[in-house]
């Protein structure tokens, strides 16, 4: 790594804060709305940069524990087998899978979900 | 713009016997395939409200067209659903192109308003009832009297919305789940119907009293009429009140009570589960539509990028649905 700090996620960070608290109050409602969509995406932009490399990790590891070889262990080739029927719908490993994988993408997309909140209570 | 789009208003409805003055026309937030104004008509009689909806153009490929939309909510009207009035039709490129003009139903289509405003309190407690009577007179309606509605048997729905998420080439393992599971499930239990297609807050108008029109007709269609009721029962379309499974306002038990009164068909928690799985898939692909007419560079809308991470928002319902319980 090269670059000194603020990291990009805390370049992100303050320029979220700075829509947030200076530039949104002053617009009117459907501005504030749309800035209010790039607060969220920028939000978003940070959580990935922050978690990315450990969210990718544990991913990786819950792939290869259902699809045991290491050069099959991706997303892409987990929605294969479900296409194709090799892992079959009443299997728990892959249903626990489903559900971890997609704990973890919306932990970074939307943590606020009502859905999530529910499921890490 | 405005001010051209304002003539031409007036002499398409002097054309169609409306003679007046269009005035405060302004445009309303409005679905990507269509743009929706809203005006003032007035002469010396009287003054009233209207809507403009008209066609940007550009078709949507899950829309009927304008002027098809108008014609059906005349006839759904005729059978007693509460819609707007259609004043005047266009079809020509010299009037306003594919377009309607509707009067305007006073009230509110804003979701958070809806849930949240303490003038809607009494309309809260009635509105899934309402709303299940309104969907069940829909679903009631002689179809003969609906020849020119595409067809769309929930199978080839299906078939059809698989081929569009593919076509991203976006692989989603909960996606493939879904699809795989839905593909196993039974639909023959009902009698096809009309279908409204986009039966949800936003696309109501709500007023002190409760449910006083269900507007945007564009996704209707001939089909399965569970699809209205999964529509309407999905988490997406709660707007973070999840706990009230319709809407974030009501309960299913209240909403099937209200589609009984005017239906006999019996419907269980379990196939409306069923068609929950269905209709949260089906706005997930939507997303996927809509977030990548902004990566190919279509339109290009900050709106359109973020949606493509609420993706996973429904991968969450759908598991949630599935495997965990969830309602």
């Amino acid at each position: 790594m090269i670059f000194d700090r603020p990291t990009s996620a805390e370049l992100v960070e303050a320029v979220s804060q700075f829509l947030e608290k200076q530039i949104k109050a002053n617009l009117p409602d459907h501005l504030a709305f749309k800035t209010q969509i790039a607060i969220n995406v920028l939000n978003i932009v940070k959580r990935e940069q922050e978690n990315k490399e450990l969210l990718t990790k544990q991913s990786k590891e819950i792939l290869l524990n259902l699809l045991k070889n290491p050069k099959e262990a991706d997303i892409k080739q987990l929605a294969e087998k479900i296409a194709e029927g090799k892992l079959t719908l009443e299997n728990k490993e892959l249903q626990k899978a489903l559900i971890e994988i997609t704990k973890k993408k919306i932990s970074v997309d939307n943590p606020k979900y009502s859905t999530y909140k529910k499921l890490i209570k | 713009m405005s001010e051209e789009l304002q003539l031409k208003i007036e002499q398409f409805l002097l054309k169609k016997g409306n003679v007046g003055m269009v005035s405060e026309l302004v445009p309303l937030t409005g679905g990507a395939s269509a743009e929706t104004w809203r005006f003032t008509f007035s002469n010396e009689n009287k003054s009233s409200q209207m809507i403009l909806r008209r066609g940007s153009g550009k078709k949507s490929p899950l829309a009927v067209l304008k002027s098809e939309e108008a014609v059906i909510q005349q006839k759904v009207k005729s059978f007693g659903a509460p819609v707007p009035t259609i004043v005047a039709i266009s079809l020509d490129e010299k009037d306003l192109g594919d377009a309607y003009i509707m009067s305007l139903v006073q009230g509110e289509s804003i979701a958070r308003k809806i849930l949240r405003d303490e003038k809607f309190s009494a309309a809260r407690q009635k509105l899934a009832f309402q709303c299940g009577e309104a969907m069940a007179k829909i679903h009631s309606v002689n179809l003969n009297d609906f020849d020119q509605v595409p067809k769309k048997p929930i199978r080839e729905e299906l078939e059809r919305l698989y081929l569009t998420y593919s076509s991203f080439n976006q692989p989603s393992p909960v996606f493939e789940y879904a699809f795989k599971w839905l593909n196993k499930q039974d639909f023959t239990n009902r009698k096809d119907a009309l279908v409204h297609g986009d039966f949800r807050l936003g696309n109501l108008m709500i007023d002190e009293s409760g449910l006083a029109a269900v507007i945007d007709w564009e996704m209707v269609s001939v089909g399965n009429p569970m699809l209205d009721i999964g529509w309407m029962c999905i988490n997406s379309w709660r707007f973070g009140q999840s706990e009230k499974v319709v809407g974030g306002f009501g309960d299913l038990k209240e909403l099937l009570e209200g589609y009984n009164s005017i239906s006999n068909e019996k419907i269980d928690n379990e196939e409306v589960k069923i068609w929950q799985v269905l209709g949260t898939l089906r706005w997930g692909v939507i997303c996927l539509i809509q977030v990548y007419s902004h990566l190919n560079g279509d339109v290009n809308s900050l709106e359109k990028a973020a949606i493509g991470r609420r993706v996973s928002e429904t991968e969450i319902d759908i598991v949630d649905l599935l495997f965990l319980g969830g309602k």
